[in-house]
């Protein structure tokens, strides 16, 4: 290295560990990032508590049905618990089992939109649409005040660290006086600024690297399959927006004007891309596609048939329902025996098929808005950051929808078990404990592709802006000659 | 006095020739316009669905055909939340409060859909309101006005030709702090005219009351809120040695009041005193309904105990000798019980959300930007006291539903039938629709008095910094 960019650097040391008030400035930002860590630890793992309760409750339900198979000395409880395990008619809408969405080992770090939604559903056969809509707890006001995690610190906090830095680097040699010491230097003014801006690169986004590799490392395994590559993304994408900041920083520093103008310009920046862009957007979007959610609101209601002990209206339903299923359709047993159950079922599956018109409607339009706004997600590099940040941990609205979809498919997979021993008039096995219908969460076809392209947005932008800046600088400074 | 206009008209001059003021003073004025004309846009939508699908509910209900009145209790209706007038201007808590409710026999259900769940996580920045440049915005603005207001003086050494004519401080602060109000005002003035116009020619059959002297309360305590960053921000000036320093040092309160410490306050309530999930609500919920409140008298035990009450007290052997229906009385003892169970276990959730959002308004205190926040939401109709009220009016009404309809049955029907009775329109009629009124303007401000003491000593205090301050002012540059 050339000694006088290491005399440049040694100084700039010196004056950066004098500076108390910068020196705490960083250690509270690093203080801020830890709570991060530990805030979004402490709700995640609240929800992984959650699942262990329930997922522990659908066991000791299972385990008692299973039981009930070996049970020689019967009781009346016992009896009844053994027809809710062997007869599909009680079965099919009282056995429950859990769909759930894991959290990501890094959903922690990036909350996203995972506190709004469910993120577990106890499905039974009955209509899917009774189960569907119901919210988790929650406080709206601290539901509006946003998770403090550590994509918050980044998006937010590391901006204004930057500005704070970096905004006089330039004008405070003027003000001061320094500006012509440093003029006369055989080094060019721009090369100094640049090193200087670069010494506080190293410093900034260290810290900010460094907060978020403890948090990688505090939150998961790091080597652990789909983390490692979260992990490395996560980073590259800290990296990315902390240079794109520093290269606003000089574009406005290049500019030349005083420290009042450089800090106010660089503020309103933050409050441009921070707050302006995305609360516009926001907006806009509601008043563009104004959602009637009042009409998802009706499939809830419960309704039957009209009257129950009518015998040709079941067989009308159960018909009508056959129509679609022709695999269940068996004997004429089939429409005699056991018919008020079959009757409820057919009712049920062929609302909830009318429903899901209404409800695969309503996603269209939530798409259709999700699509608007990503359109627009370019204009502020914070949106697209935290848009990466939750699609990395997988909590983005795109996972959550993509999990309340599969729920649909889980549930035709849980009627099915049951249906076809209803119909068929079986009882449902000992052995047949041993194939439940099970969950699995869908994989998304390509999760990085989005995720780098909004990162090589950033980056494209990053590079026009230093560019912009250096061909300012130097015809500023030859304008100065 | 005469200096004290000077100043202000001094003051008023420069701030017009900064172009980079002017750029952000119109970038607000625009935004205010847009959140303005999209909160009252989002109103009209809100409120004709909202209209929309309470008819067609109403007809629904009423058009149900003949049938039992525990079938049609089942059958139920739904409530939705109506948007009020003024959350045009501060959307609140409306993004993150359900929308809908389901009202039936023997459940309590709750609110569906909350708006934001409709949004990808870039709705967790906010939406543009005009509560939302008025809180955040605005007094970025005026840092930006105001932070060289003395460094500057003192900078360029006219501080000391100021006082050495025999100027008071007094005259210069207040001169200034008169220069930015006049400048906020012009300012702000199209929008309070364009608010109070729209807000009460909309303000019919809206579920909002005393919507004029909400607004009025609304502008003022914003004006009290505009008025203190001003002082607070002339002050930081005075004390600060350059605009440098006195811009940083604002620059940080404000990240620190607007942006920080609500957050941090929101989550660490939220650590203090946690929720249990939606599944163990539930399961408490049934569990005491099975086994009673105490745990020891099971549903079987309760129906017995009634059985016997009603047999003594109309002295007959069974229960198809009582001169109505059983049935209808056991079915509303039931549904009395639930509901007492509901309460119990829903209170001990109120109890917390009430505990989390107690620790907001102990911030309040130290942080006025929450306060006022959480004076504009409740006088917006958009808070979490409004939405409570909403929700225990539409539970009053789910339960006059049930219970008439258990009557209805108690009287008409006879023991031991079902299919055999059906109710029919007249009785659908009887059950009037939901219209729901919020609370009235001294209602919703009650739980808000921290809030309202907060900005009140607020001003005391900053009045006395200034007058402190302006006493001990001396014309030197650091």
């Amino acid at each position: 290295m050339d000694n006088r960019v290491k005399t440049l650097i040694r100084y700039e040391w010196k004056s950066f560990i004098r500076n108390k008030f910068q020196l705490l400035l960083l250690c509270i930002t690093f203080g801020f990032g830890i709570y991060g860590i530990y805030y979004g630890n402490a709700e995640i793992e609240a929800q992984r508590e959650t699942i262990r309760i329930v997922t522990a409750l659908e066991e000791s339900e299972f385990a008692q049905y299973r039981a009930s198979f070996d049970n020689t000395n019967s009781s009346p409880d016992l009896e009844q618990i053994h027809d809710i395990a062997a007869q599909p008619s009680f079965a099919w809408f009282r056995h429950g089992y859990h769909a759930i969405i894991h959290p990501h080992d890094y959903a922690s770090l990036a909350i996203g939109q995972r506190d709004l939604f469910r993120y577990y559903y106890r499905l039974t056969g009955m209509s899917l649409h009774y189960q569907l809509f119901e919210n988790e707890l929650a406080n709206p006001v601290n539901l509006m005040a946003g998770n403090f995690d550590l994509s918050f610190v980044i998006i937010y906090l590391f901006p204004l660290i930057i500005i704070a830095f970096c905004y006089g680097l330039f004008s405070s040699e003027k003000e001061n006086g320094t500006l012509p010491l440093l003029q006369i230097q055989t080094m060019s003014i721009q090369k100094i600024t640049l090193i200087r801006l670069g010494f506080y690169f190293v410093i900034i986004t260290g810290l900010a690297l460094l907060i978020s590799f403890l948090g990688l490392l505090y939150s998961g395994n790091v080597l652990a399959q789909g983390n490692l590559l979260a992990a490395l993304v996560w980073l590259l994408a800290v990296l990315v927006y902390c240079s794109f900041w520093f290269g606003l920083l000089f574009l406005i520093i290049g500019l030349r004007k005083n420290s009042a103008f450089n800090a106010i310009s660089a503020a309103g920046c933050w409050i441009f891309l921070l707050i302006i862009i995305p609360s516009v957007l926001n907006v806009l979007v509601t008043v563009k596609y104004p959602l009637n959610s009042s009409t998802l609101a009706g499939l809830t209601r419960r309704t039957g048939l009209e009257n129950e002990n009518d015998q040709e209206e079941s067989r009308e339903v159960i018909r009508e329902f056959l129509a679609y299923r022709p695999d269940l359709e068996g004997t004429d047993s089939l429409i005699q025996n056991n018919l008020m159950p079959k009757a409820y079922a057919a009712y049920t599956t062929l609302k909830g098929m009318e429903s899901q018109k209404v409800v695969d409607d309503y996603n269209e339009q939530v798409e259709r808005r999700s699509k608007w706004t990503s359109k627009f997600h370019w204009l502020s590099p914070s949106v697209s950051l935290q848009e990466v940040f939750s699609q990395t941990t997988e909590t983005d609205l795109a996972t959550l929808v993509r999990f309340q979809n599969a729920l649909s498919d889980f549930h035709g997979e849980i009627t099915d078990f049951y249906f076809t021993r209803l119909f068929w008039d079986k009882p449902i096995l000992e052995k047949d404990y041993d194939n439940l219908p099970q969950f699995s969460m869908p994989q998304t076809a390509d999760k990085w592709r989005p995720i780098l392209t909004s990162l090589a947005g950033v980056s494209l932008y990053t590079i026009c802006l230093f560019s912009v800046g250096l061909i300012q600088m130097r015809r500023r400074i030859e304008g100065v000659k | 006095m005469s200096a004290l206009l000077h100043i202000a008209k001094k003051e008023i001059r420069i701030a017009f020739r900064e172009r980079l003021i002017v750029f952000l003073g119109i970038i607000i004025m625009v935004l205010l316009g847009i959140s303005l004309f999209a909160g009252f846009v989002s109103y009209e939508q809100q409120k004709e669905i909202i209209t929309k699908t309470e008819n067609d509910k109403r007809q629904e209900w009423l058009n149900q055909g003949d049938k039992h009145p525990h079938i049609a209790a089942h059958y139920g209706t739904f409530a939705f939340k109506p948007k009020t007038v003024l959350s045009l201007f501060d959307f609140g808590l409306d993004a993150y409060t359900g929308t809908s409710v389901y009202l039936e026999a023997h459940n309590q259900h709750e609110f569906m859909f909350r708006p934001a769940q409709d949004h990808s996580s870039m709705i967790r920045f906010g939406e543009l309101s005009s509560s939302l440049v008025l809180q955040v915005l605005l007094p970025l603005l005026i840092i930006f006005l105001s932070f060289s207001s003395y460094t500057k003086e003192k900078e360029s050494g006219t501080l000391k030709l100021l006082m050495s004519q025999g100027v008071s401080a007094n005259a210069i602060t207040w001169g200034k702090i008169l220069a930015y109000c006049i400048i906020l005002l012009i300012m702000l003035m199209p929008f309070f005219v364009g608010l109070i116009l729209i807000a009460n020619a909309t303000a019919n059959n809206d579920s909002l009351p005393d919507v004029a002297s909400r607004t009025a309360l609304l502008i003022t305590i914003y004006a009290i809120y505009l008025f203190l960053v001003i002082t607070i921000a002339v002050w930081i000036s005075m004390k600060s040695l350059t605009g440098r320093n006195a811009l940083l040092t604002l620059l940080t309160f404000w990240t620190f009041f607007v942006i920080l410490m609500p957050k941090t306050v929101a989550n660490l309530s939220e650590s203090f005193y946690p929720l249990p999930s939606m599944r163990e609500f539930k399961a408490g919920i049934e569990e005491s309904k099975l086994n009673g409140l105490d745990g020891q008298t099971p549903r079987s035990v309760r129906m017995a105990e009634l059985e016997t009450e009603y047999l003594e007290k109309y002295k007959v052997d069974s229960l198809s000798q009582l001169p109505f229906n059983f049935e209808g009385v056991s079915m509303q003892a039931g549904e009395d019980y639930g509901n007492m169970v509901y309460d119990h276990h829903y209170e001990g959730i109120r109890a917390i959300f009430s505990k989390q959002n107690r620790l907001g308004s102990i911030a309040s205190i130290f942080n006025p930007f929450i306060a006022t926040q959480h004076l504009s939401m409740s006088l917006s109709g958009t808070d979490l006291h409004t939405f409570n009220h909403f929700e225990n009016e539409v539970e009053e009404y789910r339960r006059m539903l049930v219970r008439r309809m258990n009557n209805d049955m108690a009287e008409n029907s006879k023991y031991g039938e079902f299919y055999e009775y059906a109710a029919g329109e007249e009785l659908w009629e009887e059950i009037d629709g939901f219209y729901y009124t919020a609370p009235t303007f001294f209602f919703a401000l009650r739980p808000y008095y921290l809030e309202l003491l907060s900005l009140l000593a607020w001003v005391v205090f900053t009045i006395f910094l200034l007058k402190r301050s302006n006493k001990k002012l001396k014309p030197i540059h650091g």
